[in-house]
């Protein structure tokens, strides 16, 4: 992944961010950067503000201090400049999300047709693409709530590929699911990481970020304590924090 | 993380930025404003009109005219809680047909509870008030209130039990039966105090519906609070003050009513609807 | 007096209360959809007083008797110099105690739908108009076919109250009255009325669980 790294085109800059939770401090003075085509995951352990973090930067929550720089535009803070940068960048959820009461061709179609206005044609052709490439597209025609959670959660990697986005941020993806459809899941998120799609990933699977992560970023109480590769984050934690939570998932991973 | 905690208002409405929180504070000011211009108005009418008048509002500062409509709601709790019990046993009779083995039954149960639910409670009230006493049928007012009511909300209350039976799984039923339990035994010993835990929410808000039905009771002369009322407004030539007092009565305890409803369905696990 | 007796002599009373019932139920009805609508619309608005407010008029509603609330309009209000007549007393309470439930209703037709669905429409780029339209309204209304069967049900039994005041032409409840105190009508005159009320109320029930299954949001 060295060609990637040589680019070093900053995508998404996060410069001083701090937040509050009533008095909770949530996240402290946190700078990163993610350059396009880069795949970077966020571990530790939960409470540590790394799902907050990944939801800052499309405005999902909001942030007290500090600014956020999207392809080199200002995260604005409300109104329509607003919604066209989150158009710009892709969210899959923990709990999938997708909308109820439309069926998963229209999940797909709906952002394209309400936001980018493509035309109805257009854009069901390129959802059926999308579905067929995670695997889905048997199913185009049928409600959220008779797929698996594995399919739900494929469809919602679609709806947002649709908006052919500049990035893809994933909240604890396969946190939902039995462990049986994490593997499908997984495996259409590394096959995006293989084609260059820049990805900010919270997760619990350590394997999948081993393999597929450019850089490892480790936190704690709302600080990022570590960034590294993954090789060297596995192997030799530059934190002891870092050590004793690897350490952590390890026993638990014996037991 | 918790996307799922979050309320609905919270999320259609996101964080404001700078822009949208100095339109909310303006429009916070204006709304303020006009909420208090609308209040003003309701006063004035009231002042220009002299409904402000001492007169009006000095009966409510006596104690006994507290104590009269004391008794008045006492009169109207006594009815509201016998119709409620007669309610219950009608809807528990109810509830059996419908539930029963035999068709022809449970088909009785269901046009029953039909009737029960689909007839406006004055139209019941007008049975017992003008249709009985032709067939020589003459209750004292008492039941004249108590028996329509509790018909009229004896439908509601079989379909509450009905659901609340059905939230018991059937397993609980097939253990009771491998246990050699007769079927009766293991519907009331087993199946119905279980379900009870779903209903209790639905019948308090059932509680609010019959309390609201006895102030009908003026129709047959019973003397409730409504009634009581009227003998205030005609001492004291009084009706606008005693009849807006009334009315809040009734709100604030069908409230709390309500509110008792929702705690216990927060206890229970259960979603109490509103019903009106 | 049988039945034959009874709808010759007053056949003709009865469909114009038939009539009144059903004129005073769609008129009432419609009216709280719309109120209930614009008092949920504030309940869920950002801004506070009117959420108040809003709280505060659905609380008295669900929560006053039809009988106190259409005695305040027609003996009360005068005293404040608004005189309504009979009929539109009537309509105002029958249209105010229901628009309190339809707010209630919509709440938690609103409440079903999850936070996470508006925040995923979110991240699409979608405005807030484009959010409420898209999202937001579809599965409010489809969660909402039943309890509306219901309120519009409900609805129907409280225009009862017309009965409490004179009118002409009665309603479906006040024609029991009405023919008991010109003549000795007896059970039948009851059933009668009963039976047009139910037979309607089971049928709008049907229709409302028929609507409910074609669109019902699966979850």
């Amino acid at each position: 992944m060295s060609d990637k790294q040589s680019a070093l085109v900053p995508l998404i800059e996060l410069r001083h961010i701090d937040k509050h939770f009533g008095p909770q401090h949530v996240l402290k003075e946190v700078n990163l950067t993610v350059h396009k085509g880069e795949v970077v995951v966020i571990i530790g352990p939960s409470g540590s503000g790394k799902s907050t973090l990944c939801r800052t930067i499309n405005r999902l929550e909001t942030v007290d201090a500090g600014e956020i720089v999207i392809d080199g535009e200002l995260l604005p803070q409300e109104g329509r400049k607003l919604a066209e940068l989150r158009a710009q960048i892709g969210m899959v959820f923990q709990s999938f999300n997708l909308f109820a009461h439309r069926t998963v061709l229209d999940n797909v179609t709906i952002g394209p047709r309400e936001v980018l206005r493509v035309s109805k044609r257009e854009a069901e052709e390129e959802a059926l693409r999308l579905l067929r490439r995670v695997g889905v597209a048997s199913q185009a025609r049928k409600l959220p709530a008779q797929l698996s959670g594995g399919q739900q959660q494929r469809v919602a990697i679609a709806r947002a590929l649709a908006m052919r986005p500049k990035a893809i941020l994933f909240d604890e993806p396969t946190s939902a699911l039995d462990p049986e459809m994490i593997g499908e899941v997984l495996n259409v998120m590394t096959e995006l990481a293989k084609e260059g799609m820049t990805m900010v990933i919270v997760t619990h699977e350590m394997n999948f970020a081993r393999r597929v992560a450019d850089r490892v970023v480790f936190m704690e109480d709302g600080a990022i304590l570590e960034v590294s590769a993954p090789e060297e984050f596995f192997s030799a934690p530059k934190t002891r924090r870092a050590r004793e939570f690897l350490n952590t998932l390890r026993e638990r991973e014996r037991t | 993380m918790n996307d799922a905690k979050l309320s609905v208002r919270a999320a259609l409405y996101e964080a404001p930025g700078p822009r949208t929180k100095r339109r909310i504070v303006s429009a916070t000011a204006l709304s303020m404003l006009a909420l208090a211009a609308l209040l003003t108005a309701v006063l004035h009418r009231f002042y220009v009109t002299g409904q402000l008048g001492a007169r009006y509002w000095t009966l409510f500062t006596r104690f006994s005219t507290w104590r009269f409509l004391g008794q008045g709601l006492a009169g109207t709790l006594k009815v509201a809680l016998v119709s409620s019990a007669l309610a219950f046993g009608f809807g528990m009779a109810l509830m059996l047909l419908r539930l029963s083995a035999a068709r022809l039954t449970r088909l009785l149960g269901t046009v029953l509870i039909e009737l029960s639910r689909g007839i406006p409670t004055l139209l019941f009230i007008y049975f017992f008030f003008l249709v009985a006493p032709q067939f020589g049928l003459k209750l004292p007012s008492f039941w004249k209130i108590a028996l329509p009511v509790s018909l009229s909300a004896a439908g509601v209350v079989a379909e509450v039990l009905r659901s609340g039976v059905n939230a018991v799984p059937a397993g609980q039923t097939e253990a009771a039966l491998s246990l050699g339990m007769r079927r009766a035994a293991v519907f009331f010993r087993i199946v119905f105090p279980q379900g009870l835990r779903f209903m209790v929410p639905s019948l308090i808000a059932e509680l609010v519906i019959v309390l609201k039905d006895t102030t009908f009771a003026y129709v047959v002369s019973y003397a409730d609070l409504m009634q009581n009322a009227r003998v205030l407004i005609s001492n004291h030539d009084a009706l606008l003050s005693v009849y807006l007092v009334v009315a809040v009565i009734y709100i604030l305890i069908n409230y709390l009513l309500n509110r008792l409803s929702v705690f216990a369905a927060a206890h229970s696990g259960t979603a109490g609807a509103a019903r009106i | 007096m049988g039945i034959q007796e009874l709808l010759s002599r007053f056949g003709e009373r009865y469909l114009l209360a038939l009539l009144t019932t059903y004129r005073l139920t769609a008129s009432a009805f419609a009216l709280a959809l719309l109120l209930g609508i614009a008092v949920t619309v504030l309940r869920v608005s950002p801004i506070r007083p009117l959420r108040a407010a809003a709280e505060l008029y659905v609380q008295i509603f669900r929560n006053i008797p039809g009988a106190s609330l259409l005695i305040l309009l027609v003996y009360a209000l005068p005293y404040l110099e608004v005189v309504l007549s009979y009929y539109a007393a009537v309509l105002i309470a029958t249209t105010l105690i229901p628009s309190a439930f339809c707010s209630e209703y919509l709440m938690s037709g609103v409440n079903t739908i999850g936070a996470g669905q508006i925040e995923a429409a979110r991240s699409l780029g979608m405005t807030f108009l484009q959010i409420v339209r898209t999202v937001v309204l579809p599965q409010a209304v489809r969660s909402s076919v039943l309890p509306m069967t219901n309120l519009l049900v409900a609805t129907m039994l409280t225009t009862a109250l017309a009965s409490q005041v004179p009118l002409n032409p009665t309603d479906l409840t006040g024609i029991v009255s009405y023919i008991n105190t010109h003549a000795v009508g007896g059970v039948t005159a009851f059933l009668i009325s009963a039976v047009l009320y139910c037979t309607t109320a089971v049928i709008l029930g049907q229709l409302g669980s028929r609507i409910d299954r074609k669109v019902r949001v699966l979850r």
